[in-house]
C-alpha cells in the first residue's frame, strides 16, 4: 500500500509523468532504432544475394563485418581511407568555423566596427542555404579543367587557373562545411561573450594586465565550453555531411564515409553502410564523452549575474574602417555572393555564357521543352514543384511545433527533476539523436519502420514516418533551448502559483511560457530552418509521391539540370528567410538564441 | 501448296500490319478510365512528357515520377515487399539487379498487350523491354569532324590522361554493369586482341584479366567520374576549349547540341567496342492499384506516339520495330556489333566483385 502511495504521489508531480513518458518513448526511438541497426549488420539484405553467395534473404553473416575490417586493400579502399577523410574533414571545418564564427562573434559583441546589424543577419544565411549548393557556388566559382567545360568564374576573370587540390576533394570540403557550420560556433561563442561579466576583464585591466594575457587567462577559459559545444556539433555535422562531398569529391575520387554509405545503402552493399553507421555513431559519442569530461574536470564559471553587461567595447581607431570593410566584404562573399550566382545561373541557357542574349525565362516560367532538360517546364508551372513545396513547409511546420512543445516539455522536466537519474537519462535520450549521422538515421528507421512492428502498421511511406523522423532528429535543438530557458528561471516562481493552486497547464501557459517566450520560440525556428534544408535525413525515407523541396532539389542537381536546381535554392531561400523574419518580428525570436548557450 | 503458303504469309502480313496499328480494346480503356489514374516510377526523365500526351489523350491522370535506377529498385523492393501501395508500373533498368532483386521475387509482373504480341521480337517479351539506350563514345568536335580514337586501349595512353570522362559507376548501376561484361571471357579476349593489334605485342596482365586490365588503365589514366550524363555532355561538348577532350555518356544527350551551344559527335568505330548499350524494361508491379490505367499506359508507350518523347531524338530504339529510329541514328542492329550489351547471369554473379575491384582503384 506504502509503495502505491509512493507511486501514486510520485506522478502526482507533472515533470515525474513527463519524465517517464519522455524515456519510454525515447527509448523507443533512438535505443531501439540502435539495435536494429547492429542486428542489421549481421544479416543478408535483399541486394545482397548477388554479393553475399549462396546466401538466403535474412540468413545471419558476417561477411559484412569481414569485408569492411579485415579484407586487406579491400577494406582499406572500401572503410578505412574515407574513414581517415572523414576525420580530416570533420576537424578541418571544426577548426574553421571556429576560427570564422569566434572572430565574428568578438567583432560583433567586442568591438565598434560598423555594419554590425547587417553582418550578424547575413552571417547565419550560409546555415540557411543546403549545405551542398555552397559546394555549387564553389565549383561555379573556381572551377578548373580537370572537369573540363566552362572555366569557373575566378578562373575566367583573373585567368588564373586553380589547382586541382583547390578545387576538388579534402580541402573544399572541409572549407564549405566549415563556412556552412561557422554560424553555430557565432552563435555560442556570441552568446557568451555577450554575457560574460565584464567585471573580470576590468579587474585584469585595472591590474594591468596585457591584452594577451587577459584573452588567454580570462576570455578564453570563460568561452572554452562554448569552443567545445561548437567542436562537438560541427564535428558531428560535417561527419554527416553527404551531398558536400559528393559534390566536390567526385572528380578526384575523394571517398568519406558518407558517400561510400549513400552507395552501399542504394546499392549492392546495404549491410556495409550498417557498420560504416555504427562506426560514425561510436566516434560521435566518444567526442560527446571527451566534452562531457572536460566539462566535468575544470570549475564552472558563472556567466550571468545580471550585473554589469555594459562592458567597453574594444575601440578601433584607424583600423576600424578597413576592418570593418575587410568583414563586409568577408560576410558578402561567403553569404550574398552565392545567392547571386544562383540567381544568374537560373536564367542563362547555354552554360558558360553570360551575355544577355543568353539569357531566358525558360527554367522559371518555360513551358516544357525536350532538347533542354527533360521536357520539364519552368519550375513556377511545374505541379511536382508545388507538391514538393507544399510538403515541405506541412513537414516543417509540424516538426518545429512537435519539437518545440517536446523540447519545452523536456527542458522543464529534465530541470524541475534535476539530480534524478531518470532526468539525466531523458537529457542524454533527448541528445542523442544528434549524433546519429542523418543518414544512417534514416536507413534505420527505413529498416526498422518498413514493416508493422507491435501495434504499429508499416509506416514506410507515409508522411507520418518523414514527421517522426524529422522530430527526433531536431529535438536536440529545441530540448536545449527548453533547458536554457527553464534553468534561467527562478523555480520560486512557479512555486508561488502552485502555492496559489494555480493548475499545472495553467502554470506553462500563463506563466512560464509567456516569460520565457523568445527562447521556448526559438527552440521552433531552428528545427524549421533545419527541416526546411535537410536532404540526408529523408532522402532514403521518402518515396515519390512525398518528396519534398531538398530532394527534388539535389535530384535536379545530380542531372545536371542546375537552372532548375538553382531556382528552387533560391526558393528554399527565400521562403526560409522570410519565415525567419516574420517570426523574428511578430515575437523576438531569432535562430541565435535557439542552440542557448 | 505453294498458294496456301503465300496466303498464310499475306495472312500473317496484314494481322501484323493491323496490330501495329491496333487500338487497345474499349473493353480496357473504360476500366483504365474508371480508375481515373497511373502512378509510374521512370529512369528515363522523358516520362513526363509522354506522361502529358497520355493524359490528353485519355483523361487519365498520370503521376510520373524519374528515379536512379539504384533508388527505384530499393523503393520497388521496399513497397512491394512490404505490399505499400507505390508505383503501377515502372520503367526500369540494371539487368542483374532487376532480374535478381525485383522478377524473381515476384515483384515485378510481365505484362505484354495482345496487340504487341506479334509486333515485338520474342527474345524482347519476357522482361518486356520498353527501349534500347546507348552510352557511347563521344568526343568535342568543334576542331575535328573525325574520330579522335581508333582503339579504346589509346584510352590509358599518357595524351589521353584526365581528358576523359564517365559516370560516376556507383552512382549508376548501368555503368558499373558495363564494366561487369568488360571482364566477360568474350570482351576481355576482344580487348587483348585491340591491343595486341594495336601495339603488335602481347598484353602483361597484373590483373585477372584483359577487361579488369583495360579498366584498371583507364581509371587510372585520369579518368573523371562525374555526377550526371547531362553535366558530362556540358563538360565536353562547350565551345573554346584548348585540349580535346571526350567522354562516355549517354548518346541522346547530343540532343542538346542546338539549344546548349555544344559540338558533340559520336564515334562508332572504335575497337572493339563503342561504348554499351542496355535495356529499359517496361514491368507491372505486382501489387499494382490501378492495374487497367497501368496496362493501357504500357500499350500507349509501345507505339509510334507514346514513344514520340523519345524517337524524335538520337539514342532511343523502341522494341517495337516499326517504330523507325531518328534519321541521322542508326537501327539496333547498327549497334549490335559496335556495343557492350548486358547478359543478367554473368552481371548477378560478377558484379559485386567488379564494383569492389573499381573502388580499390586509386585516382591517379
Amino acid at each position: 500500500m506504502r509503495f502505491a502511495n509512493r507511486i501514486k504521489y510520485y506522478f502526482r508531480k507533472p515533470h515525474n509523468v513527463i519524465l517517464v513518458v519522455l524515456a519510454i518513448t525515447l527509448v523507443f526511438l533512438t535505443l531501439l532504432p540502435l539495435a536494429a541497426l547492429i542486428r542489421d549488420t549481421f544479416i543478408v539484405h535483399p541486394s545482397e544475394i548477388m554479393t553475399v553467395r549462396g546466401a538466403k534473404v535474412n540468413d545471419f553473416t558476417l561477411f559484412h563485418w569481414r569485408k569492411v575490417f579485415f579484407d586487406g586493400t579491400k577494406s582499406y579502399k572500401l572503410f578505412y581511407e574515407p574513414l581517415w577523410n572523414t576525420l580530416k574533414v570533420s576537424l578541418f571545418s571544426s577548426i574553421l568555423a571556429i576560427i570564422i564564427g569566434g572572430s565574428f562573434a568578438w567583432l560583433i559583441t567586442r568591438t565598434n566596427i560598423c555594419f554590425k546589424s547587417f553582418i550578424s543577419v547575413v552571417f547565419v544565411f550560409p546555415y540557411i542555404m543546403p549545405s551542398w549548393t555552397l559546394a555549387m557556388a564553389w565549383l561555379n566559382f573556381f572551377r578548373n579543367r580537370l572537369i573540363g567545360g566552362a572555366p569557373g568564374l575566378f578562373t575566367a576573370i583573373t585567368g588564373i587557373p586553380t589547382a586541382n587540390w583547390f578545387a576538388y576533394g579534402l580541402f573544399p570540403t572541409s572549407v564549405v562545411l566549415g563556412l556552412h557550420y561557422s554560424p553555430f560556433a557565432y552563435i555560442l561563442i556570441g552568446g557568451i561573450l555577450r554575457n560574460m561579466d565584464a567585471n573580470l576583464e576590468e579587474a585584469a585591466l585595472i591590474l594591468k594586465s596585457s591584452r594577451a594575457k587577459i584573452i588567454t587567462r580570462i576570455n578564453l577559459p570563460i568561452i572554452m565550453p562554448a569552443i567545445l559545444s561548437t567542436f562537438l556539433l560541427v564535428f558531428s555535422s560535417s561527419m554527416s555531411a553527404f551531398a558536400v562531398p559528393a559534390f566536390l569529391g567526385t572528380p578526384v575520387r575523394f571517398q568519406v564515409l558518407t558517400t561510400q554509405l549513400y552507395r552501399t545503402l542504394n546499392g549492392l552493399n546495404p549491410g556495409y553502410g550498417y557498420i560504416m553507421a555504427v562506426v560514425m555513431i561510436v566516434i560521435g559519442l566518444a567526442i560527446l564523452a571527451m566534452n562531457q569530461w572536460y566539462l566535468g574536470k575544470r570549475k564552472s564559471f558563472v556567466t550571468v549575474t545580471g550585473k554589469s553587461s555594459n562592458f567597453s567595447l574594444i575601440r578601433f581607431k584607424k583600423s576600424k574602417i578597413p576592418l570593418s570593410v575587410i568583414a563586409l566584404l568577408f560576410v558578402v562573399a561567403i553569404a550574398i555572393l552565392p545567392l547571386v550566382t544562383f540567381v544568374i545561373e537560373s536564367f542563362i541557357m547555354a552554360p558558360g555564357d553570360y551575355s544577355f542574349s543568353n539569357f531566358t525565362t525558360q527554367f522559371w516560367v518555360g513551358k516544357g521543352r525536350e532538347d533542354i532538360g527533360g521536357g520539364e517546364p519552368g519550375i513556377l508551372l511545374n505541379k511536382y514543384l508545388y507538391m514538393a513545396f507544399w510538403n515541405s513547409l506541412k513537414l516543417s511546420l509540424i516538426v518545429a511545433i512537435v519539437v518545440g512543445i517536446v523540447g519545452g516539455l523536456a527542458g522543464y522536466a529534465i530541470v524541475r527533476g534535476r539530480g534524478t537519474k531518470i532526468a539525466s537519462l531523458v537529457n542524454s535520450l533527448a541528445f542523442f539523436p544528434y549524433l546519429l549521422p542523418s543518414m544512417a538515421f534514416g536507413a534505420i528507421y527505413l529498416s526498422m519502420f518498413a514493416k508493422p512492428i507491435g501495434f504499429l502498421p508499416s509506416l514506410y511511406g507515409t508522411f507520418f514516418l518523414l514527421v517522426l523522423i524529422g522530430s527526433v532528429k531536431y529535438l536536440p535543438f529545441a530540448s536545449r533551448a527548453g533547458i536554457n530557458a527553464m534553468l534561467q528561471l527562478s523555480g520560486e516562481i512557479e512555486e508561488a502559483a502552485i502555492i496559489m493552486g494555480v493548475p499545472w497547464w495553467k502554470r506553462m501557459m500563463k506563466i512560464l511560457f509567456p516569460i520565457q517566450k523568445s527562447s521556448f520560440l526559438s527552440g521552433f525556428l531552428l528545427p524549421f530552418i533545419s527541416c526546411m534544408r535537410e536532404l540526408s535525413l529523408f532522402v532514403l525515407l521518402i518515396t515519390p509521391a512525398n518528396r519534398v523541396l531538398t530532394t527534388l532539389l539535389f535530384q535536379y542537381n545530380e542531372k545536371g539540370w542546375n537552372q532548375y536546381a538553382n531556382g528552387i535554392n533560391l526558393l528554399i531561400i527565400i521562403v526560409v528567410l522570410l519565415i525567419n523574419l516574420a517570426i523574428n518580428k511578430i515575437t523576438g525570436a531569432s535562430i541565435d538564441k535557439g542552440i542557448g548557450s | 501448296m505453294k498458294k496456301a503458303h503465300l496466303y498464310a504469309i499475306v495472312i500473317l502480313l496484314f494481322a501484323s500490319l493491323f496490330n501495329a496499328f491496333a487500338e487497345p480494346s474499349q473493353e480496357l480503356v473504360n476500366a483504365a478510365k474508371k480508375e481515373g489514374k497511373v502512378v509510374v516510377y521512370s529512369i528515363t526523365s522523358r516520362i513526363s512528357n509522354a506522361a502529358t500526351a497520355f493524359e490528353k489523350k485519355y483523361g487519365i491522370k498520370v503521376e510520373a515520377y524519374n528515379l536512379k535506377d539504384g533508388e527505384l529498385i530499393e523503393k520497388v523492393t521496399r513497397e512491394v515487399g512490404g505490399n505499400i501501395t507505390g508505383a503501377d508500373f515502372v520503367i526500369c533498368q540494371d539487368s542483374g539487379r532487376v532480374y535478381g532483386q525485383l522478377i524473381a521475387p515476384g515483384y515485378l509482373v510481365n505484362y505484354i498487350p495482345d496487340s504487341m504480341k506479334n509486333v515485338i521480337p520474342k527474345e524482347y517479351q519476357n522482361p518486356l523491354v520498353f527501349q534500347f539506350i546507348n552510352k557511347v563514345f563521344i568526343y568535342n568536335s568543334e576542331k575535328t569532324q573525325n574520330p579522335v580514337i581508333k582503339n579504346v586501349w589509346e584510352l590509358t595512353e599518357p595524351k589521353w590522361k584526365g581528358l576523359v570522362q564517365f559516370k560516376d559507376p556507383k552512382q549508376e548501376g548501368v555503368n558499373a554493369n558495363f564494366l561487369t561484361m568488360v571482364t566477360s571471357p568474350t570482351w576481355s579476349e576482344r580487348l587483348a586482341k585491340a591491343y595486341e593489334d594495336l601495339y603488335g605485342k602481347k598484353l602483361v596482365l597484373t590483373t585477372p584479366n584483359a577487361g579488369y586490365e583495360w579498366i584498371k588503365r583507364w581509371f587510372q589514366n585520369g579518368l573523371i567520374l562525374g555526377n550526371s550524363d547531362t553535366t558530362i555532355s556540358e563538360n565536353i561538348g562547350i565551345k573554346g576549349q584548348k585540349a580535346q577532350t571526350m567522354g562516355l555518356f549517354v548518346y541522346s544527350k547530343t540532343r542538346y547540341d542546338d539549344a546548349k551551344n555544344l559540338a558533340l559527335l559520336p564515334m562508332t568505330e572504335v575497337q572493339p567496342f563503342s561504348g554499351f548499350m542496355y535495356p529499359a524494361f517496361l514491368q507491372m508491379t505486382k501489387n499494382a492499384k490501378n492495374k487497367n490505367a497501368a496496362k493501357l499506359f504500357i500499350e500507349y508507350l509501345l507505339t509510334d506516339e507514346g514513344f514520340k518523347p523519345w524517337s524524335k531524338d538520337v539514342g532511343a530504339y523502341s522494341s517495337n520495330p516499326s517504330i523507325k529510329v531518328d534519321p541521322t541514328d542508326h537501327p539496333v542492329e547498327f549497334w549490335a556489333s559496335r556495343l557492350v550489351f548486358e547478359d543478367p547471369q554473368f552481371l548477378f554473379e560478377n558484379r559485386a566483385d567488379v564494383e569492389e575491384f573499381v573502388n580499390t582503384l586509386e585516382y591517379k
